[in-house]
């Protein structure tokens, strides 16, 4: 336990992912502490949501490697159920169940992964969808929510497998402007908390307010690393002055 | 002009309402009163020649003959032979008997209350066991029958029930493996589906009945009934893997992810998230698939089964009743749209039930 205490919340070191010949992420370096919160940006087809699906092995790396909570992730079945368990993930399409009531989106894994009774995991469900403000919509039906709702109760619903990290694969991108605070909000709570957090995103103002370091990817690798305040104020790459400059100039 | 939506016509009262809909312009009343005029001469034809020119009593053969109506004569001598075939006329009511088993299987079974896997197996474990007991016998005190003297109604619900019951499940698992990542299963899957569907149903059933016995050992044949209800099943089973296919395939791929990253294993994510949109997706052709199987059912008789409709055509086979199969006909008609008509408007409730087309 002493031992375990002590691995990072997610390690990956000289990882590659390649589609065929296409080289998508390139000798990728990377550590997470427990209880950090980091926001990876770049350019479009930079490898961001790419290398956030390789987390949890919605997408396969074909070497170097991941571990998280100290689980490396390989073949094994079981390694990757684990993780699947400790890392919640979130979709930029919300990817709720649209055959299930909001409540049943959120005990579905709880019940049949963590055998948590269903009283029980309806009780968590309950807890998590108040605490992202929506639990009048319990009963019903994704298709009857609007984008901003959907999408609190995709957090609520990764919640509910009381996960040690949450991975957001940007979580704003498919919604109305007037809806984008409100998904903000709940993840500006949850990293006060102190959830472990990567979040591949846009919204620069979330990364100053609560981001422990900034990623900047370009081309499949990692081109800059820092703290907010020094990646927003003193970039020290030219394609990341680029694109700080193209995101804040608008 | 502005055109009224036709939730404003319905409002209208009702003269208004025929005006509008069929009278609003000069060729709008000359084709409604064309076609109206032909389905008016259409109907008064056919209710001259179905009742109002008809024999209904058996007595009244000879005066059937010369009549321009129908003769439900036949029907009224001969019903038996239609709805029950060869089966032995002293028994008959055991027939009668295990089709009211089978139809009330299927009805207790289409209610939602009874959409578990242990409660439709179970429905349906009773509801074949009591129709193989009252059809076989041999037991309880009942004669035997053979399956070869099986017939008319009872053998037609019989072999539809059984083909969608194994050949349901047997399609899911088709698409399944047609949908595996290791290519050698989807490929060699998509193979056996291509084979089996580029074949017509009645050399399969030809295969199954007399050609396998031939190629495997004895113990395996079991009687000839079974052997066409599996091949026609197997049959069943690869259009309706395509069609279960491509309702998987019109899923968001988001939604298998979101299931995996909350960590369900491959067998949770097909039950709980995959199949049921997949199943939504794929109803109407589902029904459609589950329809023609109902009235292919009578490509049987080419293995020699009587089924409803050969039973009719044995029924007006007499010499003395062979001037009226038109009659017969019409009779076996009436029966499979009764069942298949069923069939479409449950399709249909289920539809609005599952809302498909509605996310």
């Amino acid at each position: 336990m002493e031992a375990a205490m002590q691995d990072p919340a997610i390690r990956i070191t000289g990882m590659n992912k390649f589609y065929g010949q296409f080289h998508a992420l390139q000798d990728i370096d990377l550590k997470v502490e427990r209880g950090e919160k980091i926001v990876i940006c770049g350019p479009s087809g930079s490898g961001k949501s790419t290398l956030i699906r390789c987390i949890n092995r919605l997408e396969e790396h074909q070497s170097g490697t991941i571990e998280v909570m100290g689980t490396s992730l390989d073949d094994n079945v079981d390694h990757i159920d684990e993780i699947r368990r400790e890392a919640g993930m979130v979709f930029q399409n919300f990817n709720l169940f649209p055959h299930m009531s909001v409540l049943d989106n959120c005990t579905l894994a709880p019940v049949l992964v963590r055998k948590t009774p269903r009283a029980e995991a309806e009780e968590t469900a309950m807890r998590y969808l108040e605490r992202v403000k929506i639990p009048e919509q319990a009963h019903k039906f994704p298709g009857e929510l609007s984008g901003g709702q959907q999408q609190r109760v995709a957090i609520a619903r990764a919640l509910c497998m009381n996960p040690e990290i949450m991975l957001f694969d940007e979580p704003t991108s498919a919604l109305d402007p007037e809806m984008i605070s409100e998904v903000l909000e709940v993840m500006v709570g949850l990293a006060k908390e102190g959830m472990t957090m990567v979040c591949v995103t846009h919204e620069m103002g979330f990364a100053r307010q609560v981001a422990d370091r900034v990623i900047f990817m370009a081309d499949g690798r990692i081109v800059e690393e820092a703290p907010p305040e020094n990646f927003f104020n003193n970039p020290q790459n030219e394609r990341t002055k680029t694109f700080i400059g193209q995101v804040m100039g608008h | 002009m502005s055109v009224p939506s036709p939730a404003e016509i319905s409002r209208q009262p009702f003269p208004k309402l025929l005006k509008d809909r069929y009278f609003a312009t000069r060729i709008d009343t000359i084709v409604t009163v064309t076609f109206g005029l032909l389905t008016l001469w259409l109907l008064w034809s056919f209710f001259e020649w179905a009742v109002l020119h008809a024999y209904v009593d058996p007595e009244d053969r000879d005066a059937c003959v010369q009549s321009e109506g129908a003769c439900w004569a036949v029907i009224t001598a001969r019903w038996r032979i239609v709805l029950f075939g060869l089966y032995p006329f002293e028994e008959q009511w055991r027939s009668a008997l295990a089709c009211l088993a089978i139809v009330l299987t299927t009805i207790l079974s289409c209610l939602p209350s009874f959409w578990t896997a242990l409660r439709l197996s179970l429905l349906w474990i009773v509801g074949f066991a009591a129709f193989y007991i009252l059809m076989r016998g041999g037991i309880l005190g009942l004669a035997p029958v053979s399956e070869r003297d099986w017939g008319g109604l009872a053998l037609t619900l019989f072999i539809f029930a059984a083909v969608v019951l194994i050949g349901m499940p047997l399609s899911i698992v088709f698409a399944l493996l047609r949908r595996s990542n290791l290519p050698w299963i989807s490929r060699t899957m998509g193979l056996v589906i291509d084979t089996i569907r580029s074949l017509p149903l009645l050399t399969i059933m030809f295969a199954f009945a007399v050609v396998i016995p031939f190629a495997t050992p004895d113990w395996m044949n079991g009687q000839q009934l079974y052997r066409v209800i599996v091949g026609y099943a197997i049959f069943f089973a690869c259009y309706q893997a395509e069609i279960i296919r491509g309702g998987i395939q019109s899923l968001p791929a988001g939604q298998e992810e979101a299931a995996k990253a909350l960590g369900l294993g491959y067998w949770q994510r097909v039950g709980y998230i995959i199949l049921p949109q997949a199943f939504r997706n794929a109803l109407p052709p589902t029904i459609n698939q589950v329809v023609i199987t109902f009235k292919e059912t009578s490509l049987v008789t080419i293995i020699g089964f009587f089924d409803i409709l050969a039973s009719g055509r044995a029924a007006s086979g007499t010499g003395e009743w062979s001037f009226a199969t038109i009659e017969v006909y019409v009779f076996v008609a009436f029966i499979f749209f009764v069942f298949v008509f069923s069939l479409s408007r449950y399709g249909a409730y289920l539809e609005r039930r599952l809302g498909v087309g509605t996310r």
